[in-house]
């Protein structure tokens, strides 16, 4: 495997078939990721959820899928048609992008990733901050105030959280010494008899407790769902989009919301490590985890009143991130000396 | 290989640019900065200044340009109207492209692209350890001078959109509070 990756054609063809083969599982993981929250949220509120088309309701996203593919593809009167196809197609490449640097795992020496960059993290945040002009130039093309409504509350609520989502985790990047997601995975300690990697949310549990928070709102999933309140906004952003440009946000959101499980299952509980579990199931079952918790919080909380989002953004977790990085710094000193 | 990707980034980057002051629509103007942004990040990666690219992508085309985007969106499409010329533009412009072209001339006379010098270690130039290093040993002062002129700002600004208390007509905060007039309708057909 080496000698292919190190040969400079070899590894083009590498990387050509692993960007084809990530681009094939991350669309099937979305898909079931929508099965799995359509059945778990119908069990959380005492309903079956999905159970008809194919064993278990499991092929409900096909069925889905073939609908919105032969829906009408409405394109509103007076708009600007370019950017109103453009935004959807934004939204999904940068959700798509951040798979590039996301390490998946390490199994005899095979490295399950695209490219190991050493600003990785950065990367990802930076694909990301382009999420946002999929939901604002949606919201501004679609030509319809309660769009517009949705796109502007977007663009607000992510740039709020972004720099509280940034500062969650600076203390990790503290203790590992480095932004490369490997590195931060393969952070190893000397605890008494114990040698090895551990999950960093036991040195940074406030900072796990921010980027959750954060990161929630940065899906925009409930309770953050704002730019799509329904009562308030019809669907928000999305309210004028149809057929395959709305199949493409959903796309996008569930990508994100896989991404950003994945990012606290690298950052905070020791990404492909768990005792004897083979590497790769193991970061599954952590990614897995992580997307139960994102549908119980859909199932069970209410969402923010516009006022609270901005309240709780800016007043509480943006201090407290602050505070957590100069904590962490300050007892980094202190030990290290 | 290299230098394939530079002639891409840099072209896009060129046409970004033209389409930022051809597009008449305000939002394809900021949408054609946005490729800019991306393709002088790519730039600034052949440079091997990765923190540069990640941090030119996540300030620029995602806080920035967002912000830009809100404001025209909130102003609502309106469409820029062609009128307002100078007399002499077309004849101004060719002579300011022709001083322009000249200092560019003189400026590129003897440059050559060339390779990084060999005494740079480039596994350490130009990553965020790297970086670190000037901003908080050799740069301190200037790093933290300029964090000062941004809050100067910042202050600066809240004072002069917040509401006048003794102002029965309320300041200029109001006027932001109101609906922009041409939200969401009256945007021209188009071409």
């Amino acid at each position: 495997m080496n000698q292919i990756y190190n040969d400079p054609i070899g590894h083009w063809v590498v990387v050509v078939v692993a960007m084809a083969l990530l681009l094939f599982v991350v669309l099937t993981a979305t898909a079931y990721t929508v099965w799995f929250e359509r059945v778990a949220l119908g069990r959380i509120q005492r309903r079956p959820g999905p159970n008809r088309v194919g064993p278990f309701g499991l092929m409900q996203l096909a069925a889905d899928g073939i609908k919105l593919a032969f829906k009408e593809s409405f394109v509103p009167a007076k708009t600007d048609k370019i950017i109103y196809v453009l935004a959807p197609t934004i939204g999904v490449a940068a959700a798509f992008l951040a798979w590039t640097v996301i390490p998946i795992g390490l199994w005899y020496n095979v490295q399950y990733w695209i490219a190991d960059v050493n600003v990785g993290i950065l990367v990802i945040f930076a694909v990301s901050s382009l999420n946002v002009y999929a939901i604002v130039l949606g919201g501004y093309a679609s030509n319809n105030k309660y769009s517009l409504l949705g796109g502007l509350r977007s663009a607000a609520q992510l740039i709020s959280y972004e720099m509280a989502l940034g500062l969650s985790l600076v203390p990790t990047f503290m203790i590992a010494g480095s932004l490369r997601l490997r590195d931060i995975v393969e952070y190893t300690v000397t605890w008494g008899p114990y040698h090895g990697p551990i999950p960093l949310i036991l040195l940074t549990p406030i900072g796990f407790v921010i980027y959750l928070i954060a990161a929630t709102a940065e899906t925009n999933r409930t309770p953050f769902d704002l730019p799509e309140a329904e009562q308030e906004l019809i669907g928000g952003f999305l309210t004028e989009y149809s057929g395959l440009k709305f199949t493409m946000y959903y796309l996008a959101e569930y990508l994100n919301v896989i991404t950003v499980s994945a990012l606290a299952t690298l950052l905070f509980f020791g990404g492909w490590y768990l005792w004897i579990v083979p590497p790769i199931f193991a970061f599954l079952l952590k990614v897995i985890l992580f997307l139960f918790l994102y549908i119980w919080l859909r199932g069970t909380f209410p969402r923010l009143r516009y006022d609270m989002l901005m309240r709780l953004g800016w007043k509480v977790l943006l201090p407290l991130a602050m505070a957590n990085v100069i904590v962490t710094a300050t007892i980094l000193v202190a030990v290290q000396g | 290989m290299a230098i394939a990707v530079f002639f891409v980034a840099a072209a896009m980057a060129v046409i970004g640019g033209i389409g930022v002051i051809s597009f008449h629509q305000p939002v394809r103007s900021v949408l054609s900065l946005v490729v800019v942004m991306l393709a002088l990040s790519v730039l600034f990666l052949l440079l091997s200044a990765q923190f540069i690219f990640a941090v030119q992508i996540i300030v620029y085309a995602g806080a920035v340009m967002v912000l830009f985007l809100f404001v025209i969106t909130l102003l609502g499409p309106a469409r820029e109207l062609g009128r307002g010329r100078l007399r002499f533009q077309t004849w101004l412009s060719a002579l300011f492209l022709l001083v322009l072209l000249g200092l560019m001339w003189a400026m590129l006379q003897g440059v050559q692209y060339r390779q990084p010098d060999s005494g740079v270690n480039l596994s350490f130039f130009g990553t965020v350890q790297s970086i670190a290093v000037g901003l908080f040993t050799t740069y301190l002062y200037p790093f933290e001078l300029t964090s000062i002129l941004l809050l100067v700002a910042a202050i600066g600004a809240i004072y002069l959109s917040r509401k006048r208390i003794d102002d029965p007509e309320g300041g200029p905060a109001e006027e932001g509070l109101r609906p922009a007039s041409g939200m969401g309708g009256n945007l021209p057909p188009p071409e």
